[in-house]
């Protein structure tokens, strides 16, 4: 997209707080400032490991408290492991 | 989809298990909702956002990432689109691991006299920013080939190619093309003859109207057999896709 990247986390905050507010008080947002707050949400991304690399262990609670890991997830072929922002907001 | 194809799913965010658990009743969501309350299993994927500020709330959010992974922990791929809020549709990834497409999915059926080609879409829905996979089921009457690559610049290689109209990113691979001699030019060509698959995607570009639109997309070949060599070819398509509206909080069971 044709929007700068903002270079500090201030600038980047600004934006995320407007963003924000519109998306709470039922406004529109302008493209522009989607645009915006998308480029200053993926600076710099990453995305972890690579094909082929082992994934981190990892054992986490679910919604009901449940231990899980890896082994008690995923199917015979394999598991879609979505990280996502919050379920909160 | 994934389900039928012995894949689950799992969701991690930082969310408490309180958050987590009213937010499965409310939407009616089956499967696991992990919480990493203090971002430690995001870190260790080195997925941590920082550029988030400490004091917004948003703070301790990953990066967008999808991963398929093997029972054994192999990462096998992974998903990652340049938009928060929309991944890779489930139906490309179930077309790219197992080789099937969603019911409502457009698919279209091109013929000449010695080439068959059908092609299709992943899904019929999708959002704007979002990946999406397509297929090309090529089949050739006997005694005739198309080329692959590498190839001298008289001939034409078999692609498919989309207007990027409404496409940010595409791509489309054929299985490696094995030599054949051809008798007439006394040279080795990569060549396909017979029934072959390839497999492309499109990374859809932000924003797109909500609504239907047409992906419009060519085809490319060189039709030749032992004695005649046709001149090459550009045929026309379109598929229809229908673009979801842009805000729709409510997530797919």
């Amino acid at each position: 997209m044709a929007y700068d990247v903002p270079k500090d986390l201030a600038e980047k905050a600004a934006i995320m707080r407007e963003f924000g507010r519109r998306r709470a008080a039922g406004e529109p947002v302008p493209d522009e400032l989607y645009a915006k707050h998308v480029n200053a949400t993926n600076d710099h991304y990453a995305t972890g490991p690579e094909p082929g690399q082992h994934i981190p262990d990892f054992a986490l609670p679910d919604q009901n408290g449940v231990l899980r890991s890896l082994t008690n997830l995923a199917g015979p072929n394999g598991l879609l492991l979505a990280f996502h922002r919050s379920a909160g907001w | 989809m994934l389900e039928k194809n012995g894949v689950r799913i799992a969701a991690v965010s930082y969310d408490s298990q309180e958050v987590l658990k009213g937010f499965a009743e409310k939407h009616g969501i089956g499967y696991p909702l992990l919480s990493d309350q203090d971002s430690a299993v995001i870190r260790r994927f080195k997925i941590l956002n920082v550029n988030i500020a400490p004091e917004l709330r948003a703070h301790g959010v990953p990066h967008p990432v999808n991963y398929l992974v093997a029972p054994d922990g192999i990462l096998i791929r992974k998903y990652f689109v340049p938009n928060y809020q929309h991944r890779v549709t489930a139906s490309a990834v179930v077309l790219q691991e197992f080789g099937t497409v969603a019911e409502d999915a457009a698919r279209i059926v091109l013929r000449n006299k010695t080439l068959t080609v059908e092609i299709g879409l992943s899904g019929g829905k999708a959002f704007a920013g979002q990946e999406i996979s397509f297929f090309a089921n090529f089949e050739l009457k006997p005694g005739w080939h198309v080329y692959g690559t590498p190839l001298p610049d008289a001939y034409a290689t078999t692609s498919i190619t989309f207007d990027d109209s409404k496409i940010v990113r595409q791509s489309f691979e054929l299985p490696e093309a094995p030599p054949m001699k051809i008798a007439a030019l006394g040279e080795a060509l990569p060549v396909y003859d017979g029934s072959f698959q390839g497999r492309g995607s499109l990374l859809l570009k932000f924003p797109i109207e909500a609504g239907r639109i047409v992906l419009s997309g060519r085809v490319c070949f060189q039709q030749c057999s032992d004695t005649v060599c046709e001149a090459p070819e550009t045929v026309a398509f379109e598929l229809p896709l229908t673009i979801e509206p842009f805000m729709v909080p409510t997530p797919k069971k």
